[in-house]
């Protein structure tokens, strides 16, 4: 009897320390919430609400006249302008990262040659992998010269390389969440429209695009909210004058995002400054929850099929006036959806020219330059190399997993194994989940600032580095591992019950094994998202060149590195290296990845057809 | 560790229900269920789809817990403990009362993992021992010289009767006194579904076996006892003889003689 009273409590510790994994998230977004809006209030304070929002100036740098009683807060620190940028910024990446994305989701789910389809597709992937950091380097090196000849006043920095930038950036989701939806449509919606002797052209446009139409929504707005959170792309092309009215698309201004990341550096501890900038970071978050609300909601129509309000939207005015007559003539039509054909010919063109040119123009430029010096020597002087880059990157990359993957895949095996289905709890947990995958990074710098490098006393350290990097792969590990916990079969898992095995150890001797798979992807893409980031690491890590003594000790990974560079304006040429590096760790994983998911599906084919 | 007991079972009795109802909810799917299973024979439930009888075998071995809102009540009584009270030992329950299940279901490992499974979950770590238990539950499903060179081939790799034979060597590993077997030939070709027949003949010797069937020749076949459900109720039991030859209830004999369900 003993015995058994130990076993219950070891399943009931297992079963809580699940449940703490999965409520983990909800922890995270209560805290980014709590500390950030914590940290604006001296802000909203001394500024006061109204001001802060509509007050057109932004102009920090006069704090110090405050200080002399010469003027007042309210008058120094408005965000209005900002806001502004922000907002025509998205937009305009909206309207043209919108168009390109679902023409090209049209194009790879209707059009594209069978051979050609999956080189399509990863080339797409590829793009959504490039770290900001480099379509930023990409956008300053190319995109802004272009600009420069378009515009008036000769100036290429502004909100039009902004608005490419972020197209560039939020294209690949658009297109490839589009193209998901535009392939769940049923087959029978194609042949019923054939049959009717419409055109292809014509039935993709008229039925299957609007058919898909929920989900290409959510997948604007999926995009938008990656526009609006983006920093570090646009930061290097906006031109970093926040502040200035964004009056025209040729002239520098600074968004919400670009003004945090370009000044967190030299406000000074315990200033209005810093506690402003907090407060920036508050209404990006508030912009994210907005969006994350929104996209609920467009996924709960979609599921009632034409209820709720948003679908009232789409709703078209039914049949005008019946033509009363009796005659009709039948013409033939389809001249747009052709050239509509035409149209996403074009941009899915335009997508791989975009990516391959990006690639070509790094690599040609960065490859002379690297060389095993450059990768693993030391750094002398203003002769720098990229070793501690290298080595920051393993040990951000070994702590978060080592972190993050017990967290993930415990809150994914309460998730899926012991929650009870659609349970408020679960729904709860994934909303946050959902909620904590679309905070911007630069929101969690700032939190992971103000939490792990000031509360926590860590310093800038890259174990404060480390430990936001787990907010931000977390939502993708549990994501993918509960994904792959839902495949397993629950004929294995009673296979192993019916044998007397407890609940915990059916889970990690028959179950996990079988989730393997996804989990290793979560891996890969968890290292994919860490080694390209940079706007959540920069303050939290620091930017430094040295090579880290410890995770107690400064470093930066190499897309830090990047930044560092160019903040420095002296490392042309090695940031091209660098960026090649970078460029070849993505390809590699996209590579990894798609081999792997060769792998798995071959396993698993294998496996159906034998039970045939 | 301390050894998992066994049920004693007393005049040969190995499992007895009584007035027992089952509900999924606010459904009731077995109502008033009396059944009596003895020691060392092959009991077979018959039955029209959806009449309950997958139901009712996996109440005995508890596999219902696993169904959010499933309830039951009255009586099961295994070798005369009531395993429906609150603290049963279901490690030692379903230890002792084995399950084979409709699909062949091996695990995603080698064929002697498979097997091993049970006896590590209790405990088991020499391989000496391990080895031995595998080889006795192979022989013992008859498929020890079909499968003695590739033991550590994946399982999955099995044909499906093959994985169905496996899972019964697995199910025996572990030594249980009451196998309950669902339909375990319906996902099966005519000659594995022999091989499997001729082994409950077999096992018969040593373990009672309770199982499903859609298949009137196989109960026949094969069965001591034969129980006839419908709609969630046990309508008649008896010497599979004596119920293929002259059922007493007239639901039954149209069952029988197919003229319906
Ligand atoms: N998990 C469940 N939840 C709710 N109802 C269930 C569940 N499982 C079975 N039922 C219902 O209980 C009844 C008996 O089901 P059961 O699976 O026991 O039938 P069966 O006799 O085994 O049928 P078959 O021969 O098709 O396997 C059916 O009406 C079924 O719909
Ligand atoms: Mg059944």
């Amino acid at each position: 009897m003993k015995a058994k009273a130990k076993k219950t409590t070891l399943e009931g510790a297992a079963k809580w320390t699940f449940a703490v994994c999965a409520a983990f998230s909800v922890f995270a977004v209560f805290a980014i919430v709590f500390f950030i809006l914590y940290r604006s209030i001296p802000a909203f304070q001394k500024i006061g609400v109204f001001e802060f929002l509509f007050g057109e100036t932004w102009a920090p740098h006069w704090e110090d006249k405050v200080l002399e009683g010469k003027t007042e807060y309210a008058s120094i620190f408005g965000v209005s302008n900002i806001v502004q940028t922000s907002l025509i910024v998205t937009a305009g990446a909206a309207v043209l990262g919108g168009l390109i994305g679902v023409f090209t989701a049209v194009f790879t789910a209707y059009y594209c040659p069978k051979k050609l389809k999956g080189f399509f597709e990863q080339t797409v992937n590829l793009l959504s992998g490039i770290p900001s950091i480099i379509v930023g380097f990409f956008g300053v090196t190319v995109l802004v010269p272009i600009v420069e000849k378009l515009s008036p006043q000769g100036e290429g920095m502004g909100m039009l390389s902004a608005v490419l930038v972020l197209a560039i950036m939020i294209t690949p989701t658009i297109a490839s969440l589009s193209k998901n939806s535009l392939e769940a449509v049923p087959k029978e919606y194609l042949e019923g429209a054939l049959g009717l002797g419409a055109t292809k052209d014509q039935a993709v446009f008229s039925v299957l695009l609007p058919a898909a139409k929920s989900g290409i929504f959510s997948s604007l707005i999926l995009g938008i909210g990656r526009a609006v959170g983006e920093t570090m792309a646009v930061s290097f092309v906006i031109g970093g004058a926040s502040g200035k009215a964004p009056d025209s698309f040729f002239k520098p201004v600074g968004s919400l995002t670009t003004t945090i990341a370009g000044e967190l550096g030299e406000a000074s501890f315990g200033s209005v400054h810093l506690s402003a900038l907090t407060a920036i970071g508050f209404i990006l978050l508030l912009f994210v929850l907005a969006i994350n609300l929104v996209l609920t909601l467009v996924k709960r129509g979609g599921n009632r099929e034409k209820t709720g309000w948003f679908a009232k939207l789409f709703r078209r005015k039914k049949l005008k006036e019946t033509n009363a007559s009796g005659k009709h003539s039948y013409r033939r039509g389809g001249a747009v959806q052709t050239a509509l054909r035409f149209v996403s010919y074009f941009f899915a063109a335009l997508v791989v020219f975009t990516i391959l040119y990006l690639i070509v123009d790094i690599v040609v430029k960065g490859l002379p330059y690297i060389s095993a010096h450059f990768l693993f020597g030391a750094t002398k002087g203003a002769n720098v190399t990229i070793s501690a880059g290298l080595v920051t990157t393993l040990m951000v990359v070994g702590m978060t997993l080592l972190i993050s993957l017990p967290l993930g895949i415990g809150g994914a095996i309460y998730l899926n194994e012991y929650a009870k289905k659609d349970s408020k709890f679960v729904k709860v947990v994934r909303l946050f989940i959902d909620t904590l995958s679309g905070v911007p990074s630069i929101v969690f710098g700032l939190f992971g600032m103000i939490f792990f490098c000031q509360i926590c006393a860590l310093g800038y350290s890259v174990l404060a580095g480390s430990f936001t990097m787990v907010l931000i792969v977390l939502p993708t590990i549990i994501r993918s591992t509960e994904e792959s916990l839902k495949e397993v079969p629950q004929s294995v898992r009673e296979g192993a019950l019916a044998l007397g095995a407890s609940k915990v150890r059916t889970i990690f001797t028959v179950v996990l094994p079988s989730a393997i798979p996804g989990i290793i992807t979560s891996i890969v893409l968890s290292v994919g998202r860490i080694v390209g980031e940079s706007a959540a690491l920069i303050y939290t890590s620091g930017a430094v060149v040295e090579m880290p003594t410890g995770y107690l000790s400064q470093g930066s990974t190499l897309s830090v590195f990047m930044y560092y560079f160019q903040c420095e304006g002296l490392h042309m040429n090695e940031m091209y290296a660098t960026a090649t590096v970078l460029i070849a760790i993505v390809l590699a994983l996209n590579i990894l990845i798609a081999l792997l998911d060769r792998a798995f599906k071959k396993k698993t084919n294998g496996k159906d057809k034998k039970k045939v | 560790m301390k050894e998992i007991e066994k049920f004693t079972f007393e005049q040969g009795v190995a499992i007895e229900v009584k007035g027992m109802d089952l509900y999924y909810g606010n459904f009731q799917a077995l109502k008033k269920i009396e059944m009596t299973m003895p020691e060392k024979q092959v009991t077979a439930m018959i039955g029209p789809s959806g009449c309950g009888k997958s139901t009712l075998l996996k109440s005995l071995n508890r596999m219902n817990d696993l169904v959010e809102g499933c309830r039951v009540e009255g009586s099961i009584k295994i070798g005369g403990v009531e395993i429906y009270e609150k603290n049963t030992d279901l490690t030692m329950l379903r230890k002792n009362v084995g399950m084979v299940f409709q699909r062949p279901n091996p695990f995603a490992m080698s064929v002697y993992d498979n097997i091993a499974y049970g006896p590590r979950t209790f405990g088991i770590k020499k391989r000496a021992e391990l080895d031995e238990i595998v080889e006795t539950s192979l022989k013992n499903a008859a498929m020890w010289e079909e499968l003695k060179d590739r033991l550590h081939k994946s399982a999955l790799s099995l044909s499906g009767g093959q994985q169905q034979r496996l899972c019964i060597a697995r199910a025996l590993a572990v030594q249980p006194q009451i196998l309950l077997m669902d339909e375990p030939t319906s996902a099966l070709d005519p000659i594995s579904t022999g091989k499997i027949e001729e082994l409950c003949g077999e096992l018969k010797k040593s373990v009672t076996i309770v199982m499903v069937t859609h298949n009137m020749q196989q109960a026949a076949r094969i069965s001591d006892k034969t129980a006839f459900f419908l709609l969630g109720e046990m309508v008649e039991m008896g010497d599979t003889e004596r119920i293929f030859s002259m059922p007493k209830d007239k639901r039954t004999e149209d069952y029988i003689t197919g003229r319906f369900g």
